[in-house]
């Protein structure tokens, strides 16, 4: 039984201490108590306004142009746990989000809704391909070329939270996500063109894909409602396969990810699951949205430090390219069209243009197919510069939602 | 008060005015050793890239040099057939008829598919290795130094058994020229291989002018950038450089003999700008 004590009980013996000593000052748990609601209040501002990989960023950048060496040997220790691993639960997420939107009340439900946006993915895709590979030459610095894959980037996030911040809950909001899903779709495809990989065994990586899959839809038929035997099961099996194959590691949940069981239907995109939620998937969200909000910040210190002096002429070749993503995207819409397919209702030109620009912002997954394309070295420094900039395309959306008159700008 | 200290250090080096002939007397030029030249950052096309060349023609008649290491940017802008003619075979001609061998780092500028041309020699290669007497040379790409590349270089050298070991590639891993400067990303990931394997002379280009940093952990680093392009004024001397030379374009003489590496640097015009001995395993530098 617990003794209780009354308000007015004896005064406790010790003596009080005299100001300016020791225990005047809070201890560190008192200090963290104080603090804890303004921290805890300002993570998840940080987390749904998207800072982390840019505070990551900027941390990266003030880092390698004062302390380089420092900052070299200890990202170098870390970037393959980092990048290769828990880069998983970002890519994880992302991959949760396409699966949830095919479901009924998604954006990708039914399948035919998305065939105009993914059509019209090869023209914004395409079209700053050929661009970089027509301007690297002009440059003279011909070996950028090889980070081609970081073309087809496009931050899905990033984009999602300028894309709502134009259009509110305009249709030409899931138009974005579409494409961007179909860009980074032909980007995978493209990365696992370029690999180089010093590890590349594809029988080895195939037969352990096919064993990865074989688990996922084997617990799939067990109806197993726990995530973990999907994510460290099947989802173990897959960052192993695509290791020994040479692809990248990160995306080990892509493939997995379709048979773990989920809401019947979509919340919408980026939208928070309840805390009642109880399929695998909600679950899975829920347990992995602030350990990713982690992985970013440390990815954005790992991959996104580069010394301004070893920048030349070939880093404008990405943001050169990315600038020709509204008109890819215009050239792609109208392919779609001639092929008969139709624009989402109240998507018009205007609305094309404006999310051409959203889509030309690269940034983590850019950062991630440069880094994934080329090796350390000043050509990758160029590369990661080139990512870096085409946030950029936040402000030539805004500019051009302003001039073409559509969003928030809409008369 | 740097760059005062870098006009001090040329002037002071270049008092001699020595022509031509006269700097190669102040290598041993020793019958049977081994004579290579070192050039940077070469490949414009332009007249000084050929007053360079010739100056390295008329050094080869008293310095019978057999190697030339390239350092990369080999080539600037195009690089087409006629290209290759005019940036390479039309300046270096005498030294081609010379039966000159000419072994090719890739630079930033440089298009990968000149690793085709044979005239460099790098026989479709990124990076490769050969010996010279008893000389080993590695030649690295460090616009992409990649794993494969760093586990190559590290199994090349382990298995190497001639007493040197050069390294050369283009970016510096050491240096105070103000456009580009040490290049701290490569150096963190090479640095350990070159010690572990006992480099001992490591040469580059990128930063166009001609400096001799002070060894740095042993190793001797050159930068020879200024073949073809020169920065001028671009040196902001440091603590860990030995000398400084960006007032003309450069290239440089090196002649191995037993456990000595002599090395002579010479500007366009034929001035002497830099000279000394590096003795092998007592990593000890005298001008």
């Amino acid at each position: 039984m617990r003794a209780v004590t009354s308000e007015a009980g004896p005064r406790p013996r010790h003596r009080k201490p005299r100001a300016g000593t020791m225990r005047d000052r809070p201890t560190l748990r008192e200090r963290l108590t104080r603090w804890r609601p303004a921290i805890v209040g300002w993570w998840h501002f940080a987390a749904e306004h998207l800072l982390m990989l840019p505070l990551g960023a900027a941390i990266a950048l003030l880092w390698v142009n004062t302390a380089p060496e420092s900052y070299y040997r200890i990202t170098g220790a870390v970037d393959f746990f980092v990048r290769d691993v828990a880069m998983v639960l970002f890519f994880g997420l992302i991959m949760k989000e396409v699966v949830e939107a095919a479901a009924p009340g998604g954006v990708l439900h039914p399948w035919r809704r998305a065939a105009l946006p993914l059509v019209a993915a090869t023209g914004l895709t395409l079209i700053p391909l050929a661009l970089f590979v027509a301007v690297v030459p002009w440059l003279d610095e011909p070996r950028v070329i090889e980070g081609w894959p970081a073309v087809f980037a496009t931050d899905l996030a990033f984009g999602y939270f300028v894309a709502r911040a134009i259009f509110g809950r305009h249709p030409a909001v899931p138009f974005f996500l579409l494409l961007a899903i179909g860009a980074n779709a032909l980007g995978l495809l493209a990365l696992a063109a370029a690999a180089t990989a010093p590890t590349f065994d594809l029988p080895t990586g195939v037969f352990l894909m096919v064993a990865a899959l074989t688990l996922a839809w084997t617990t799939r038929q067990l109806r197993v409602r726990s995530p973990w035997p999907y994510l460290l099961g099947a989802g173990g099996l897959s960052w192993c396969a695509l290791y020994f194959a040479g692809l990248e590691p990160a995306f080990a949940l892509v493939p997995v990810l379709p048979f773990v069981p989920h809401a019947a239907r979509d919340r919408g995109f980026f939208v928070d699951a309840p805390a009642t939620a109880r399929d695998p998937l909600s679950r899975f969200e829920t347990w992995a949205r602030h350990p990713t909000q982690v992985v970013l910040l440390l990815f954005g210190v790992v991959a996104a430090g580069v010394p301004f002096r070893a920048l030349d002429w070939g880093t404008l070749g990405l943001p050169a390219a990315v600038l020709a993503k509204p008109l890819g995207l215009v050239v792609g819409v109208g392919l779609a069209r001639a092929m008969g397919l139709a624009l989402p209702d109240r998507v018009h030109w205007r609305e094309v243009a404006v999310v051409g620009c959203i889509a030309a912002i690269g940034f983590t997954v850019a950062l991630f197919f440069a880094t994934a394309a080329v090796g350390p070295g000043p050509t990758l420094s160029e590369l990661k510069t080139g990512a870096l900039l085409s946030v950029c395309g936040a402000v030539a959306a805004v500019v051009m939602a302003a001039a073409l008159r559509v969003g928030r700008f809409h008369a | 008060m740097r760059r005062a200290l870098s006009v001090l250090v040329v002037a002071g080096l270049a008092t001699g005015l020595l022509d031509a002939g006269q700097s190669a007397a102040l290598l041993p030029n020793a019958a049977g050793s081994l004579k290579f030249a070192v050039i940077g950052d070469n490949g414009t096309g332009k007249s000084p890239q050929f007053d360079v060349a010739a100056q390295m023609a008329r050094v080869h008649q008293f310095f019978p040099f057999e190697l030339v290491l390239m350092l990369g940017d080999n080539f600037y802008g195009s690089q087409g057939p006629a290209d290759l003619e005019s940036k390479f075979a039309r300046p270096y001609r005498p030294l081609l008829d010379a039966g000159v061998t000419f072994q090719a780092a890739l630079g930033n500028h440089d298009d990968i598919a000149t690793i085709h041309y044979p005239p460099i020699h790098m026989d479709g290669r990124r990076y490769y290795s050969y010996a010279r007497g008893n000389v080993r040379f590695v030649v690295l790409d460090t616009n992409v130094l990649d794993a494969p590349q760093l586990a190559w270089a590290k199994a090349t050298l382990q298995q190497a058994a001639e007493p040197w070991k050069i390294a050369y590639f283009h970016h510096p891993l050491y240096g105070n020229a103000g456009r580009h400067g040490s290049n701290v990303d490569l150096r963190v990931l090479l640095e350990p291989v070159l010690l572990e394997y006992g480099v001992q002379v490591v040469f580059s280009g990128h930063d166009h002018v001609y400096e001799r940093l002070k060894p740095q952990r042993g190793v001797h680093y050159f930068i020879a950038g200024s073949g073809g392009q020169l920065r001028k004024g671009d040196l902001q001397l440091s603590d860990t450089s030995a000398v400084g030379f960006d007032q003309d374009q450069a290239f440089m003489l090196v002649e191995v003999v037993g456990n000595e590496l002599y090395f002579q640097t010479v500007s366009r015009s034929g001035v002497t700008v830099d000279s000394g001995v590096i003795r092998r395993q007592t990593a000890r530098i005298g001008s």
